[in-house]
């Protein structure tokens, strides 16, 4: 049988007090005396006695319970903080076209960064960008006194270094021979024993500024952009390159302001290309929606369009 | 706080914060063990001093690399020298000293046969450093110049290499492989995929030297230059981690279209530093480009829609049972813009 509960303890006691009670006696009325029942009562016990749980003792051990309780919480705030906090991020997904002559295809195998902040923030690093000289592969090549035949096999593949191709055999033997393949090849022919080995490890035996001079200049000039841009913005800048279709993606992207750009002009048929575009992410912004669309020429659905200028005549 | 319970109450109170609290003391007050006796049949090279440059031990390439190698490599374990310095009194303990079964298979000095290099039943040390991003930087960079020829990258090579160079791209290290030894539970629903499921990836440093052998860094004898002291010692895994296991790399059909360029689905591969926490990353827009298409392929819009008449509804197309009894991810949803359910909440 339900004890019955005193009338006046009810009454008397705050609807508060109710609240935070959580494991006092239960006061119950036994014939006109007060008596208490029972060891502790859980918090649901309590509710459904609707018992007052007031009373001088009962709060203070409620409120030393909530310290504790306190205690612990605060004391797992940093951990469970840690472990949960998340922000939303967005995506985004980047389409480039480039247009050269009647065609219009996708521009593969690009790098492009995203700096954060706006193009005004990355005024210094852009700026910087689009002074330093450009020289062209071919006159890279050919400066360095590279064979005819070196410049026109990387011409042919348009490679940066010599690492984008396999040196097939005819280029190290017959009318085709590069000559510089040629030296290295019989160096490693020496040096394993093995002609198959000496030309498929050929880079190993052409001299450095050949081998990837060129990616090489300009993957340094790249390297001083970038740590120029993450001091002026304070965030590591991003990067991805397109695939064979144009397109790359941007992930986990916190919400804010960023500028697209391709640091390095790049060579785009006769001219020289360089993006640099200001560009929102908001938070669930995502890879599905349409793409943000690149390119050198000006279209409705394009959203960056670069700055192009001619490839400047090789100085020899 | 006089009376017994409360008190009982209070104790019980600091008892709860002591033992949360227990875990991380237990991390800073705990005592050194009592160093275990020296197991010479084990070499670590988290020895302190093993830690040595590495070629003091290891002769780069080894000599007689021929005779178990097409390629210059270190094929075989140390010399006696590279032991013998400082363990002199290891060497010479007893009719069998146990320390020359790190390398021999038999202690005896009249059997010279040694384990396998590097020997499979021994646990990895070394974690391998490996900076995608860069490599996708040298290999094919294509400059697009109007040929349409060109535009095409990897894997494509199938198509053009009667006319075009064979260019190098992912196919260097990851080519197509066998299919794998099954998972030790085996293969969920005892689905056997294909060997055109699985790409490979490098097991030894013939991918490595052919451009890493000397001049380039890390070359062959700067080993620290890819090989890093893994926390602890592990078992390489062998067998991929699959969400679609049904998924060919090979495969989409008559005309392969699943064979593109690898960096087309793999969308975060060109930004990866290192291997360290590498993800194969596919979106979900990989696939639907091709198999959510409204009136063509709905593979997709149909197993979702299924899972709204049935809840319990196992999506089989890509999945095996494990996975597709699964909720489908918000993604899915998004894609075949229908809004995001869980299977609980269906009536």
């Amino acid at each position: 049988m339900r004890p019955k509960v005193h009338k006046t303890w009810i009454e008397s006691v705050p609807p508060r007090s109710v609240r935070y009670a959580l494991a006092c006696r239960v006061v119950t009325n036994a014939n006109g005396h007060l008596k208490s029942e029972g060891p502790f009562v859980t918090s649901r016990q309590a509710k459904a006695y609707r018992t007052p749980r007031g009373g001088t003792d009962c709060t203070k051990l409620s409120r030393l319970f909530l310290l504790v309780i306190a205690i612990i919480f605060l004391s797992q705030l940093g951990h469970s903080v840690a472990q949960t906090q998340t922000s939303p991020t967005g995506v985004l997904r980047l389409r480039v076209k480039v247009k050269i002559g009647e065609a219009t295809k996708g521009l593969a195998r690009k790098r492009f960064y995203l700096l954060k902040g706006t193009l005004d923030q990355n005024k210094v690093v852009i700026d910087a960008a689009e002074q330093s000289p450009y020289v062209s592969r071919d006159c890279f090549y050919s400066k360095l006194g590279a064979s005819q035949q070196l410049i026109d096999w990387l011409k042919a593949g348009d490679c940066e270094s010599v690492y984008c191709r396999e040196v097939e055999e005819e280029f190290v033997n017959g009318p085709k021979a590069v000559p510089e393949f040629v030296t290295a090849y019989a160096a490693g022919e020496k040096e394993f024993g093995q002609s198959n080995i000496g030309r498929k490890w050929l880079t190993n035996n052409l001299p450095p500024p050949l081998r990837d001079g060129f990616y090489r200049d300009r993957r340094n000039a790249l390297d001083a952009l970038l740590k120029q841009a993450e001091m002026a913005s304070g965030a590591h800048p991003l990067s991805t390159m397109t695939d064979r279709n144009g397109t790359a993606y941007f992930t986990d992207l916190e919400p804010d302001t960023y500028v697209l750009t391709s640091l390095l002009p790049i060579e785009v048929g006769a001219s020289l290309d360089m993006w640099k575009c200001e560009l929102q992410i908001k938070p669930g912004d995502i890879a599905t929606e349409k793409p943000y669309q690149v390119s050198n020429k000006k279209d409705r659905l394009v959203r960056c369009v670069a700055v192009e200028k001619p490839i400047p005549v090789c100085q020899k | 706080m006089s009376t017994p319970q409360q008190k009982i109450l209070a104790a019980l109170c600091v008892a709860v914060v002591a033992f949360l609290n227990m875990g991380s003391q237990r991390q800073s007050s705990r005592t050194r063990p009592t160093p275990a006796p020296i197991d010479y049949s084990k070499f670590s090279h988290n020895t302190k001093k093993h830690q040595a440059a590495c070629d003091t031990c290891h002769k780069i390439p080894t000599p007689r690399w021929q005779q178990t190698s097409t390629y210059p490599d270190i094929t075989d374990y140390p010399g006696h020298d590279a032991c013998v310095s400082c363990h002199r009194p290891q060497f010479f303990k007893g009719a069998k000293p146990v320390i020359c079964s790190v390398c021999h298979v038999k202690t005896s000095p009249r059997d010279e046969a040694r384990l396998p290099f590097r020997n499979p039943g021994v646990k990895l040390e070394f974690s391998i450093e490996f900076p995608h991003d860069r490599h996708q930087d040298v290999i094919a960079l294509l400059n697009f110049r109007g040929n349409e020829s060109l535009s095409a990258f990897a894997h494509a090579r199938r198509s053009w290499e009667d006319k075009l160079p064979t260019y190098n791209n992912c196919e260097i290290c990851h080519s197509q492989r066998g299919v794998p030894s099954p998972p030790a539970a085996g293969w969920a629903d005892g689905f056997q995929p294909k060997p055109e499921t699985f790409k490979s990836v490098p097991t030894g440093h013939d991918s490595c030297f052919n451009c890493h052998w000397k001049s380039q860094q890390p070359v062959a004898t700067n080993c620290a230059g890819c090989h890093k002291l893994a926390p602890s010692t592990f078992t390489p895994v062998t067998v991929p981690t699959r969400i679609s296991l049904k998924f060919m790399h090979e495969g989409g059909g008559a005309k392969q279209n699943h064979v593109a360029d690898c960096a087309s689905c793999h969308i975060n591969i060109t930004k990866s530093a290192s291997v360290r926490g590498l993800k194969p990353d596919v979106p979900i827009t990989s696939c639907t480009e091709c198999h959510a298409k409204a009136g063509v392929r709905e593979d997709l819009n149909q197993e979702l829609a299924a899972i709204d008449k049935n809840k319990a509804f196992v999506c089989t197309y890509c999945h095996t049972s494990n996975v597709g009894s699964l909720d489908p991810p918000a993604s899915h949803y998004l894609i075949a813009q229908r809004p995001p359910l869980k299977r609980k909440d269906i009536k």
